[in-house]
């Protein structure tokens, strides 16, 4: 497995990040994430929660030392996602991904996700309509 | 002679020939006005009926394009008429939020639009701001009750030492899966805006895709509950007036009365109009003297969209969210303690 930790995260967290939006979820971001510990994770898809009100993807990282840690990336709610082409099954076990997104305030390996990219470069659901889904059916 | 006495007489008679001429155009412009009303009537949408008389208003609906568009008229459109916001003015009104959007959502900390917009479409927008009554487009003044009972509250909650999150109970009832009340079910959001009417001889039930709620509304002219009994979403009453469907909402709990209203004393009024074949006018007036000088009233189109139906939204299957706020607080207090430890 071809999983890393990047040092990308780390090199993004000098940025002052300002909140965009305080409205993009269901409950508050920054009540949960912290808007200075930005992470880049590449790993490996265990498992993916379908459930309301979002969805949690989990995947096992493996760091530097070769150690793996488990993740719990916090997805969009599932009718928005199904409205936007995706399934439950949109990303099955064993689906290589990278994610990029924000820690969780307690330091926990949990981390709210913003974009989620293949390691051919591709990405899932983000950028113009009309680029591929992950099983690469285009996008409705 | 017999002519010039004729007109001798039309002459002499001018009045009466002004009055000719008069009744004549009057009749030529009444069937000018007649032919226009008919018209009218021929392009004035007739409400389609139920098999047992009632105005249709069912089907899928949506209002997520009216998302953006503020409550309150924006001080730039002082003066200014809500109906007298159109065309490119509105346009590149609803473009300018479409772009404010985006914008948000591309910042350093963005979100993929995708994942959570389900349709970013605001260039729908039907409106520059929703207020409708009064024609100022701003919330009347508060009452003094409301001031004083608005300052209670706060030295309340000052008092007693609470955080934002020291317990779910703090949290808003939105957080905790619960309700977003009360009109806040059918207000425009980033996402979950999907509503179905269904009707019923006797009743109309409203489904809300966010947060999970359905509201069945008899129309049989029976009284509300007592007042004692109170619940998030309220008591409905309701009855057509012609072709509207008014809901009367009374019985709120103190959490989810509308924008810190006196949940005693609430009352929101709906009325639904089903406007042309796609769109029901959903008006809402709030009505409460111990909190605004006068009533007002807000206004939106819901739109027909059967590619929209409401989906379950069972938000409390996995609200994992709510305990990671509260753990995301008590390692705050935690950090916050270690460094004022070392700061002893």
């Amino acid at each position: 497995m071809r999983s890393n930790f990047s040092p990308d995260g780390a090199r993004r967290a000098v940025l002052v990040l300002l909140m965009a939006s305080a409205a993009w979820a269901h409950h508050s971001f920054e009540a949960e994430f912290d808007a200075n510990k930005p992470v880049k994770l590449r790993g490996t898809v265990t498992k993916m929660d379908w459930i309301n009100p979002h969805v949690w993807i989990h995947m096992d990282v493996k760091g530097p030392d070769g150690k793996v840690v488990s993740w719990n990336i916090e997805g969009g709610p599932p009718n928005a996602l199904l409205r936007r082409g995706w399934t439950k099954n949109s990303l099955p076990e064993g689906t290589e991904i990278i994610v990029e997104g924000f820690q969780a305030k307690d330091g926990d390996t949990t981390a709210n996700g913003r974009d989620i990219t293949f390691p051919d470069g591709r990405k899932l659901f983000v950028g113009s309509s009309g680029q591929g889904s992950p099983d690469g059916k285009a996008e409705k | 002679m017999r002519f010039r006495s004729c007109w001798s007489f039309l002459a002499s008679k001018g009045a009466l020939a002004a009055v000719l001429v008069a009744a004549l155009l009057m009749t030529v412009n009444a069937s000018s006005q007649t032919a226009k009303r008919t018209a009218e009537t021929a392009k004035k949408f007739v409400a389609p009926r139920t098999p047992w008389g009632d105005p249709d208003l069912q089907g899928w609906f949506s209002n997520l394009s009216e998302d953006g568009t503020p409550l309150e008229r924006p001080d730039r459109f002082a003066g200014r008429r809500l109906e007298d916001i159109q065309g490119e003015e509105l346009a590149a009104l609803k473009r300018e939020t479409q772009n404010r959007t985006i914008a948000n959502f591309q910042g350093p900390l963005h979100a993929p639009e995708h994942w959570w917009q389900d349709d970013l479409n605001l260039v729908k927008g039907s409106q520059a701001w929703l207020i409708v009554d009064p024609p100022d487009g701003k919330i009347p003044p508060l009452t003094p009750q409301a001031k004083d009972r608005a300052a209670t509250r706060a030295e309340a909650k000052r008092k007693s030492g609470r955080g934002p999150a020291d317990s779910w109970e703090d949290r808003s009832l939105y957080d905790r899966c619960i309700s977003r009340g009360l009109p806040g079910s059918m207000m425009p959001a980033i996402y979950g805006n999907s509503y179905q009417i269904v009707q019923a001889p006797g009743y109309v039930a409203i489904r809300y895709e966010m947060i999970h709620e359905t509201r069945v509304i008899p129309l049989d002219n029976r009284p509300h509950i007592g007042s004692h009994i109170r619940s998030y979403m309220g008591d409905a009453r309701g009855h057509w007036e012609g072709d509207t469907l008014v809901v009367e909402t009374t019985n709120f709990r103190d959490e989810s009365a509308y924008r810190g209203a006196n949940a005693a004393t609430l009352r929101l009024v709906d009325r639904f109009t089903r406007v042309a074949p796609d769109k029901v006018r959903w008006a809402v007036t709030v009505d409460d003297p111990e909190t605004w000088t006068m009533p007002w009233t807000f206004a939106m189109p819901l739109t027909l969209d059967a590619s929209q139906p409401v989906l379950e939204y069972g938000c409390h299957e996995g609200n994992l969210g709510l305990r990671n706020i509260l753990k995301a607080a008590r390692a705050e207090e935690k950090k916050a303690a270690e460094e004022a430890a070392k700061k002893q």
